[in-house]
This record gives C-alpha cells, structure tokens and sequence, in this order.
C-alpha cells in the first residue's frame, strides 16, 4: 500500500468519529479490481473527504438535514438541487450528508462540469471522491450501476448567479429528466438553503477560461461566511409514470419543469422555514 | 488462418485453437521462420507459412494457394506494426494496406466466411468532455496531428467496419485494451521499464489493461461464434496509472506535463525505448476505461485474468 493511501486510511480514521469511520466498511462500492471503480472512485478518499469536511459540516456551517428518509437505500436516483457558491460548498455538504443519513452510507456521484477532469489535482481528486465528468455516457452508467446522482441542472450560471439573484433557479438543463424517463429512475428534489448567501460574488472575469472554466468569479469575502445550511429532500417524483416518451423534447421539457417546480417549491418552503441566517 | 501468428497474442491464440477439438486446422502465418513447437505437437492439425503481408502478391498467393487448399473458413488479422517510433509507407502497408487488401481477397475467397481483425482501443479520441467508460460507439481519433501508429490503427479499423453489412463475410473488429506485456507494441510496457516513471504532474487518469491470455481468449471465441460487429475487450485491470507504477515497482515522478515530452524523447534516443508521450498525452490526462458489455452479452467475453504484476497489492513487497 503506497504512502498516501496508508496517510489517508490513518487520516479518516482520526477525523472521523469511530461510528461513521465504522460506516464507511460497508459502504455500497462497485470495485472494479484495485479499490476503485472504473470512474475512478476511491473509498479511501472518500473517507478522507468526509473526515477533512467533518468541520465544515458540524461546526462552521451547522448543516440540518431535512426528509433524508426520502433517499432511497438502494437503487438508482436522481437527486436535482438548486445550486450556488462560487466553489461547490453545496454540493461537498449534500454528499456529506447523504453519506450521514443513509445506513448502509450511500455515495451521492455529483455530476460536474465538462471543464473538471481538465484541471490538474482537481479533476484527479473529484474522481477521487466521487465526482464524475457531466456526459451523458458517464451518467447513463451510474444509473445502469444503480448509484445515487447529483446534479445540478442550473449548471455553471447557478454558481455565478450573483447575491442578488439568488434562490431564483436560473437556466434549467433538461438532460437528468430524459434519462430519468429512459432509466424509469425517480427524482429526488433537494433545495439547500444558506450556501446562496455563504459567499457572495462582487464580479467576475468572464474573459478568463484556464482549463476550460467558463468565468472566475470574484468573491466579497476571502472565506464563506459561517451561515448555517439547510438541506431539504422533498418526495421522489416518478417522472415515468406522467411522461412516456423521453425522446419527444417537448416532454422532456414538461418533466424537467415539473422538477424545476418542485425544487423552487423546497426552496420557498426551506426560506420560510428558516430561523435567521446564522 | 492467424496472421502475426509468430506475435505473443499470435502464438497465444493458435494454442488456444490448437487445444479446441472443433478447430480442424490451424493455419499460422507470421514474417518469420516458425518458431512454434506447435507442428511437432500436432502436425495434422497446424501448418506454418512464411509470408510478408505488405507483398500483395505473396497474400494472394496464400489465401488462394494454400488457403484454397486447406479450405480455411476464418481469417484472424493480428498483424500490426508494433514499434511506435517507425513510421513510413512500409508501416502503412502492413497496418493498413494490408488490411484492406486481406480483407478484399478474403471476400472473393471460395471458402473463407468470416474475418476477425484486432484493432485497439488507441483508436478511440480521448476527451475530457465525453465519458469515461468508452462504448463503442465513441468518437474516433481522427485528427491528422496524431501520430502515424494512431492513424494507422484508425484507418485499419475503419477500413473493416466500412465493409460491414457489404460483404458476405461475417465481419469482426474487436477493439482490445492495451495488452501489457511484451513484444506487443505495449507503450505503457515500455515505459514501465524504465525504473522511474514520470507522469504529470496534478493528473492520475484511469487504465484499462488487458492481459494477454483474455485477449486470445476474446480473439478465440470471435472465430467461434456467429455473432459479427464492433466490440470492445476490456481488461480485468482498471486501475490509475500510479498504482499501475506502484504495482510494476517503480518510483514515480510528478513532473509538469510540457518537460515530459523532451524528456521522454531524450530517453528514446539515448536507450532506444518505444515509449512515446505523444503518443500518450491524452492516455496520461484523462481516463479512459473500455465499456465491454456488448462482448460480454453478445460473445460471452468476460475479462478473467489479471496481469501479474510484479508487486503485490497489499504489502508492497515483491511477490
């Protein structure tokens, strides 16, 4: 066992309380031979993420979990978030979360950006951890392997939103909902509240593209501020059984906007919930 | 009949056949003498020819020649340049002229019925933006900056799967994974030779590696089976490339990716060594993992061996 694998078990071990770290054994893992899976995901790392971000989670931002019983212990879904922040915050605290509240622990496979794998440590870490490249060829095998997706259909435009347009669901890609009509997978709506007002943008360089990136963003402050989140699952929604043909746009457009509907309705429900923002 | 017969995977596969009792006759064909014991073994059933495939008229000769003769009903095409480093019309004649060639005089043939090529997935564009696991019906590599070895297997490869649906051959291309051993045009051997392996730095992309006993074993249950079109062969191992270092031994260096390729050149002139970065810029970026379930569900392909690596996984000490 090389160095860095020894450093990360032993690092796991010593973040992470002993019941989570004992959690992490029987963590649902396809290992396509050498402790990875074919898209390059490492339980090992994943340990690892989940004990370096075990503060985040507790301390700096509070998070509270709301209808986690909605995720399913097996099988494929696909859970749709709104999304913001300028670094994925929203994401690290659902697939943190998710991994918390399912028994055995479920792995949430964000699918990100097309521009990750190229950046160099980034895209090797996110593999790492989980986060798969948004194709459709890499999505289509997630689902088939019955795994748990995260997406974000707002895109890259919902990171760089803006404070003042947040909570406002921006552009809503459509592809989670065809395969979830191909697939017959539900969707799991999801709305976090708090990571839109956790760290602000005063501007942003459109000009820039290093290693594809579609902008840098400008933050107002050089840390997120420590508000507290809230992650809200709302009910599966079984888009196959109200939409046949995931070939036909116009009904891959309904389906999306039935989930677009529901997490703008989480959202609402979550902001009325909210006792203060810190 | 097996072309590059006298290759790893060649000898490999007419074993395989020689071991069937349903394979009548196995007729061998490599560019050098016979180095195969196999004719004292089984003199009924095994015949050696001699033949340099760039010569179109040798080609015709054997497959109307003996090939009439013995009635041969499979044509496996294994024969590739391996050398990364040659390039030239004589490399393009065997890769490709070759090919089409075989191809066309198997489809005039009197008793040749189905045609088995081995192509590889080098063929496959590697991109960032497009999945991870490669089914196959992936984009190819057709970019004219690539290097002729990758050109050349493209070319090949279309040139069969242009044919199908065509010609009255039952056509085969099987797309194998990268065979790691030796005497097989194995990149990632060459460069796992070399006792430090530099790799860019900030990228640790997926493999897929195939061993050499499942490629003929894929080979093989594609000569027996009436199933024909593209499909994948992927390897038992996938695993990213510094546990593949890890594994064969040797020490990693993470270096910037723009020093790699001077670097690399330095070491093919100064030793000789095969490895190409060029040839294998996207490879050590991006993973790539071969999507085999049409094999699987179609040719009863399923990966089985495991290459040996010389370190074993869980201690580090040498096995």
């Amino acid at each position: 066992m090389s160095l860095a694998r020894r450093l990360g078990k032993s690092l796991s071990k010593l973040l992470l309380d002993p019941r989570q770290h004992a959690a992490l054994s029987s963590l649902a893992f396809r290992d396509a031979g050498h402790g990875f899976d074919v898209l390059g995901f490492d339980p090992e790392a994943f340990g690892v993420a989940l004990g370096v971000t075990r503060f985040a989670y507790e301390r700096y931002f509070r998070v509270t979990s709301h209808g986690a019983e909605r995720l399913p212990r097996s099988g494929a879904a696909i859970l749709a978030a709104n999304h913001s922040g300028l670094l994925p915050i929203d994401g690290a605290m659902i697939v943190v979360d998710v991994a918390r509240q399912t028994s055995p622990p479920r792995v949430a496979r964000v699918i990100g950006d097309v521009f990750i794998p190229m950046m160099p440590w980034v895209g090797t870490t996110f593999s790492r951890i989980g986060v798969v490249a948004g194709s459709a060829g890499n999505f289509r095998h997630l689902l088939e392997s019955g795994e748990l997706v995260l997406v974000f259909p707002e895109g890259a435009p919902g990171i760089g939103k803006g404070f003042r347009r947040r909570y406002q669901l921006q552009s809503w890609r459509v592809g989670h909902a065809e395969l979830a009509l191909r697939y017959r997978v539900p969707v799991i709506p999801v709305a976090v509240i708090g990571a839109e007002e956790a760290w602000p943008e005063i501007g942003r360089l459109d000009s820039f593209h290093a290693f594809g990136a579609p902008f840098l963003p400008i933050p107002a402050t050089p840390l997120p501020l420590p508000v507290r989140l809230h992650v809200h699952y709302g009910e599966p929604l079984v888009l196959h059984e109200r939409f046949r043909d995931a070939d036909d746009p116009g009904t891959v457009r309904d389906a999306a906007r039935v989930v677009k509907h529901a997490v703008d309705a989480l959202i609402a429900q979550g902001l009325s919930q909210r006792q203060g923002l810190w | 009949m097996v072309t590059g017969a006298t290759t790893p995977i060649g000898r490999r596969l007419v074993e395989r056949l020689l071991a069937d009792p349903g394979t009548t006759l196995v007729l061998a064909v490599g560019a050098e003498p016979d180095p195969l014991p196999l004719a004292v073994r089984d003199p009924e059933r095994y015949r050696y020819r001699q033949v340099d495939l760039t010569r179109p008229r040798e080609l015709h000769d054997l497959l109307f020649s003996d090939g009439r003769q013995l009635q041969i009903e499979t044509v496996v095409h294994n024969a590739l340049h391996r050398r990364a480093h040659d390039e030239g019309p004589r490399i393009h004649a065997l890769n490709v002229e070759c090919t089409r060639d075989l191809l066309s005089l198997a489809e005039r043939h009197p008793t040749v019925s189905r045609f088995v090529f081995r192509s590889a997935s080098a063929v496959y564009r590697l991109d960032p933006r497009g999945s991870t696991l490669l089914s196959e019906d992936d984009p190819l590599e057709l970019s004219p900056s690539a290097p002729q070895k990758v050109r050349d297997r493209v070319e090949a490869d279309l040139t069969v799967c242009t044919r199908m649906g065509m010609s009255p051959l039952q056509i085969v291309v099987l797309r194998c994974a990268e065979i790691l051993a030796a005497d097989v045009g194995s990149q990632l051997w060459d460069y796992l030779g070399s006792k430090v392996c530099l790799r860019p730095t900030g990228f640790d992309p997926m493999l897929n590696l195939l061993s050499l006993e499942d490629a003929a074993r894929a080979l093989q249950l594609a000569v027996g089976g009436p199933e024909r079109g593209v499909f994948n062969v992927p390897g038992r191992d996938v695993l990213p490339l510094s546990r593949a270092i890890e594994l064969w031994g040797r020490v990693e260096i993470p270096l910037p990716g723009p020093l790699l390729a001077p670097l690399y050149r330095l070491r093919a002139r100064a030793i000789g060594s095969d490895f190409r970065y060029d040839l294998n810029f996207r490879r050590f970026h991006f993973s790539a993992v071969l999507d085999g379930r049409r094999a699987q569900r179609e040719l009863g392909y399923e990966p089985l061996h495991r290459i040996v690596w010389p370190y074993s996984q869980s201690s580090g000490s040498h096995s």
